[in-house]
């Protein structure tokens, strides 16, 4: 009977375990599912090359002759070609789920090509020819009365209708709205290996050299226990507070070489504090892996101290020093909250070192937070973020076990 | 002839060595200072500004201390500063989702440390290292697509309205899930550390292997046990940017019921900046004072706590 209880309580207790693994495997899996169903439709390769903002553009371009042009035989099915202007069209629909018409084949003797600009100013007459992807707004056509309609998606036309309008209604274009397609993240890209770069450069020779002078120089001295203590310290600091302190700490030193305001560099200053604790602690823990009697060889054989360190130990250190880089890498593209006071929140679609920008993980904090949060967009940047992440993790495992031999 | 200029050629480069080493030596030890000082200018410097507002010579009009910090009304408009409600607000949140968060994590750190077999533990242990390399920014975009779904749903079901489910439910929720993987792993270490004798014994002297995790192996590991929840208790309150997708803003306060709009420490520095001077800037260092000072004591009565049980055992 107590045997049963026992048992029956002892079954429980395991219960519990089983279910609480349980759940834990369930939330990333939730996680997963949410971010690849929301985001997975938007991912593409023009996505990563594509800017953020779109660009409206107010062009017009020359009558076309009397030419007919013929449909290429690699366009597929469910384009429209137009014959008398010589480019084809697709219905699409974009993320916040209008329907567009987009420009998908362009004759390379299409008058498109010779587009100019329409709009008054600077630029009033320049070239700009109407590239394959942007999608089509407004085509005003002059029919065979000199009348002006319009044609496009600002009628509600969709690609059929369109092209129908331009090939039998009309006898020239007389002008032509167009749109880049925007909502990519080619700038968020380059900022965010800005920021690696960067970042790693000013953290990576202080963060080793710091190891060494803990590991080779004072390893038995009072104060080592102190410093150690206030650089771990920092691994316990909320990156907001990073954030605050290199809007007030690093800002003065960025102004000086001439960023205003936000920039990727004082972003990449700010990151390069937090790495610290993570590049110091595991350049130490490998060189503690160099056996002594490496060092005492090259100091027997009459080289000097530094030496020692720069050609036999540092080399030997070299697996620890890569997974705390991998480690870094992977907390800089994580990193939000250091980051959108030091570099800013308004997605550049050509960041500078010294302009504002933003990274992928500031850019999800940029879509979510207008009056509709962008899910899609937001959702696409994760699937990328996670999949970074996850083979950062994948190497630092490999390199652990590479990290492991025995001398 | 020869033998002295070889001669002075050693002496040269013996010094030439020397200073090299003195060169370096000096390198290494001015980024040793460099890195360890970081933390006193992040400390010293949130200070100054952030006690700015308090100080007689204030340029945008003295605050007053007292009510800076027992204030139940924070209004950026109305310049009405007091973070006493947010105060209590982060550490309803933080505590409440350690509440959640810390018997899955023990439980699951048992089961991958003793109870799974191998390649079970080893798929858990994966799963673990998984969700805390997931970006703060990314469990936020899952927070709000998900996590405030279905707290609206669920308060549907009491006829309670929420703001989009925008509430301090959805806020314990999202960062119980954060905190998980940092109190799990700590925990599976702690718990790996216990002695094989231990065990030994108790198992020896007739206890169940169920018995004997749950009493001796959790027992002796709740010293590092308690370092992860400390761990996690300060991810929590310093957790931002998912935070505050989720939190809603609240302008007064606290905030006790689990479906109304909260607002933390954190939610409050990062979000609604517009201008870069000016009390609304300033505040933001004060509140950041505010958030150290909590976590500091926050770990220090946990440490209190612990050493509190261990004496007891």
């Amino acid at each position: 009977m107590k045997n049963n209880r026992r048992l029956l309580k002892d079954r429980l207790l395991n219960g519990l375990t089983y279910l609480s693994s349980a759940i834990s495997v369930l939330v990333l899996t939730l996680v997963f599912i949410f971010v690849f169903s929301k985001g997975a439709s938007t991912l593409n390769l023009k996505w990563f090359t594509n800017d953020y903002w779109s660009v409206n553009m107010y062009l017009s371009f020359p009558a076309s002759g009397s030419e007919v042009y013929t449909i290429p035989k690699t366009l597929p099915a469910q384009s429209q070609f137009s014959t008398r202007y010589g480019f084809a069209v697709e219905d699409y629909v974009d993320e916040s789920n209008q329907k567009m018409i987009r420009i998908v084949y362009i004759d390379p003797k299409s008058p498109l090509l010779e587009s100019t600009v329409l709009t008054p100013g600077e630029t009033f007459g320049d070239v700009q020819p109407i590239k394959v992807n942007m999608t089509v707004q407004k085509f005003s056509v002059v029919d065979a009365q000199g009348e002006i309609h319009s044609a496009g998606a600002i009628v509600k036309q969709d690609a059929a209708q369109f092209i129908e309008t331009l090939d039998k209604e009309s006898v020239s274009v007389s002008s032509v709205y167009v749109q880049t397609i925007g909502g990519g993240i080619r700038g968020s890209l380059i900022a965010t290996l800005y920021l690696i770069l960067v970042s790693l450069l000013i953290a990576i020779p202080i963060g080793i050299m710091s190891a060494i002078y803990l590991n080779e120089y004072a390893q038995f001295s009072k104060l080592t226990p102190w410093i150690r203590s206030s650089i771990e310290l920092l691994t316990g600091v909320p990156s907001i507070i990073f954030g605050l302190m290199g809007m007030l700490v690093l800002y003065p030193i960025t102004a000086m070489v001439g960023a205003s305001g936000t920039s990727v560099l004082l972003g990449a200053m700010t990151l390069s504090i937090v790495l610290l604790p993570t590049i110091i602690r595991s350049t130490e823990e490998s060189l503690k892996t160099v056996p002594d009697h490496f060092r005492s060889a090259s100091l027997s054989l009459g080289a000097n101290r530094s030496q020692t360190i720069f050609k036999i130990v540092l080399p030997s250190a070299i697996p620890g020093i890569l997974t705390g880089v991998l480690l870094s890498i992977g907390r800089i593209i994580g990193e939000s909250a250091a980051l959108i006071y030091t570099m800013g929140t308004f997605v550049n679609d050509d960041p500078k070192l010294l302009s504002g920008g933003t990274s992928l993980a500031v850019q999800i904090w940029s879509v979510m937070g207008g009056e509709v949060p962008n899910f899609q967009l937001a959702s696409a940047i994760s699937i990328i973020i996670l999949a970074i992440v996850l083979i950062l993790n994948v190497s630092v495992k490999f390199l652990a076990n590479k990290l492991r031999k025995t001398w | 002839m020869n033998h002295e200029r070889t001669g002075f050629k050693h002496t040269h480069n013996y010094r030439n060595k020397l200073r090299q080493d003195a060169f370096f030596k000096l390198l290494f030890q001015a980024s040793a200072i460099l890195s360890s000082s970081m933390i006193v200018i992040i400390i010293g410097f949130i200070l100054v500004k952030g006690l700015q507002p308090f100080m007689a010579a204030y340029q945008y009009g003295t605050r007053d201390f007292f009510s800076f910090l027992v204030g139940t009304v924070y209004r950026q408009d109305s310049g009405i500063y007091g973070v006493g409600f947010i105060v209590i607000n982060t550490l309803i949140s933080g505590f409440g989702a350690l509440l959640i968060a810390f018997p899955l994590s023990v439980l699951t750190a048992l089961f991958i440390a003793k109870i799974a077999p191998k390649s079970v533990a080893s798929a858990m242990q994966t799963v673990v290292e998984l969700l805390a390399s997931i970006p703060s920014v990314v469990y936020g975009v899952f927070a709000a697509g998900s996590i405030t779904v279905m707290v609206k749903n669920l308060a549907a079901l009491f006829a309670i309205k929420t703001a989009g489910g925008s509430s301090l439910l959805a806020v314990m929720l999202l960062l119980a899930i954060m905190i998980f993987p940092t109190i799990t792993s700590i925990a599976i270490t702690a718990i790996q550390a216990v002695p094989e004798d231990l065990e030994q014994a108790s198992l020896a002297l007739g206890a169940t292997r169920t018995q004997t995790n749950f009493k001796i192996v959790l027992s002796s590991a709740k010293s590092g046990i308690f370092a992860g929840a400390i761990l996690g208790l300060g991810r929590a309150f310093g957790e931002a940017t998912a935070v505050s997708m989720v939190a809603g803003n609240k302008l007064f306060g606290p905030t006790f019921n689990p479906f109304d709009i909260t607002r933390t420490l954190t939610s409050t520095i990062l979000t609604g900046l517009k201008e870069t001077t000016g009390v609304d800037y300033d505040i933001r260092f004060s509140a950041g004072i505010v958030l150290m000072v909590v976590i500091l004591i926050s770990n220090l009565s946990i440490n209190f706590i612990k050493n509190r049980i261990g004496s007891d055992a």
